[in-house]
């Protein structure tokens, strides 16, 4: 300690000359005029050549905390570009079937997707509307592009619809070009056959099909989709495969067509059968 | 009582200097003579670096503060100015510096250094060159204030003789 005094003591003279040239250049620095300004400038000028010269001296923290910083951007800015995509996405399909609604005859409830079978015998789709949107069973399902399928149940706020990937589901069907009548069902292994047509009726590959006036449950013109492959299946009748026009993997949202067959042809049409019976 | 005699000589000085100097200035410069260096001079010689820096600061910052403008600069050449002639403090040497032509040559050394600090630091932002500064002001300046010294130096050797 006493070192350090005696040291400070033999300094005594440069400590105040040390504090005098402080306070004198404090008080320089507290005038506002040109020279003033012309020597902030110039010390900036120096302190940004001296900064600048150590930046080049990498600062490992610091390129650590940037590196952390910039994955984390960089996350955020991966989920933004997924959300923005699944944005467009979903801003086209809506799009589409906001063109669909304004052109079709019918009104029609929009519903999402929100349960999918597709690898059972009997598939089906579960919708995110129900009876408080007014969807009764047998409505028909749509898209844009064509036919889905039909309700089969119905809750207030859900529903659940049969598609056409769906053995129980058959639907009268019609060559739009040569208008030959059949009849449109899955076989449970894949394929969409149109049945019940004979050897002699003229349909071709690239064919289009649709729903057809003789269905009590779909109105006629509905798109169901084109054939793909067309030869002899017997002596009487076409093996016909069907391309679906909705493709079941991907659909998200549906329309359900407000439209009931008239009671009078469904009594008329049911007691006719029990007759046959 | 002698930092009393310091403290009366600087102050008649700086109020010469703030008064009458102006009278005598010379060149289209309006150069004129320092006089409250030679007293700093003789102040820092007689009794060391710390009193000659804190006269120094003292009698810059009273002329800072009757110029109005530039409030430290004066205060800044004045203290580096007295703390220089501090180092002319020698127990032996300082009755000879003072009373000898070579008390001219300390108050040039001490008067070329407070001029540079305070013209260069004056004439920033300006157009004018180092060179051109200290051929203009500082030179003129540390000249005619020598030429000044050396009247203490004639009243001192005077007084010497006269005993």
């Amino acid at each position: 300690m006493k070192i350090l005094l005696s040291y400070l003591g033999n300094l005594k003279e440069y400590i105040i000359f040390s504090a005098l040239i402080v306070i004198s250049l404090l008080l320089i620095f507290q005038n506002d005029n040109v020279q003033i300004r012309f020597v902030r400038v110039i010390a900036v000028n120096v302190i940004g050549t001296i900064q600048d010269g150590f930046s080049i001296i990498p600062n490992i923290f610091e390129l650590e905390r940037e590196n952390k910083s910039l994955r984390e951007t960089n996350i955020d800015l991966s989920k933004e570009l997924s959300m923005l995509k699944e944005a467009k996405l979903e801003n086209l399909r809506l799009n589409q079937m906001l063109e669909f609604k304004q052109r079709t005859n019918y009104r029609v409830a929009t519903g999402k997707i929100i349960g999918k079978t597709l690898i059972q015998t009997r598939n089906n789709i579960t919708i995110n509307i129900g009876e408080n949107d007014s969807v009764k069973i047998g409505m028909p399902v749509i898209t844009d592009r064509g036919l889905v399928g039909k309700i089969v149940a119905t809750s207030g706020n859900y529903s659940i619809a049969q598609i056409l990937l769906n053995k129980d589901l058959k639907v009268s069907a019609k060559d739009q070009r040569s208008r030959v009548d059949g009849i449109i069902a899955w076989d449970g292994e894949g394929k969409i056959r149109m049945k019940n047509v004979s050897k002699s009726a003229d349909v071709k590959v690239g064919d289009i099909l649709m729903t057809s006036e003789y269905s009590n449950s779909f109105p006629a013109g509905i798109p169901i989709g084109y054939v793909t492959t067309d030869n002899t299946l017997d002596n009487l009748f076409k093996n016909i495969e069907v391309e679906c026009f909705v493709n079941f993997e991907t659909v998200e949202e549906v329309f359900v067509l407000k439209f009931l067959s008239e009671d009078e042809r469904r009594e008329l049409e049911k007691k006719f059968n029990e007759k046959s019976k | 009582m002698e930092y009393l005699k310091y403290a009366g000589i600087l102050l008649g000085l700086i109020i010469i200097q703030k008064t009458a100097v102006s009278f005598i200035d010379v060149t289209e410069f309006k150069i004129t003579p320092d006089l409250v260096i030679i007293g700093l001079v003789y102040i820092g010689v007689k009794r060391g670096k710390i009193t000659g820096s804190i006269a120094g600061f003292a009698s810059g910052l009273i002329l800072d503060i009757f110029s109005f403008s530039f409030i430290g600069l004066m205060a800044l050449a004045k203290t580096i100015a007295g703390f220089t002639s501090g180092f002319f403090n020698n127990e032996q040497k300082t009755e000879r510096y003072l009373n000898s032509y070579i008390f001219v040559l300390l108050v040039s050394i001490c008067s070329i250094i407070n001029n540079t600090i305070y013209y260069t630091f004056y004439f920033q932002g300006t157009n004018l060159l180092f060179l051109d500064i200290l051929i203009r002001y500082v030179l003129p300046t540390t000249v005619y204030t020598a030429l000044f010294s050396v009247i203490p130096v004639i009243f001192a050797r005077r007084r010497r003789f006269a005993r």
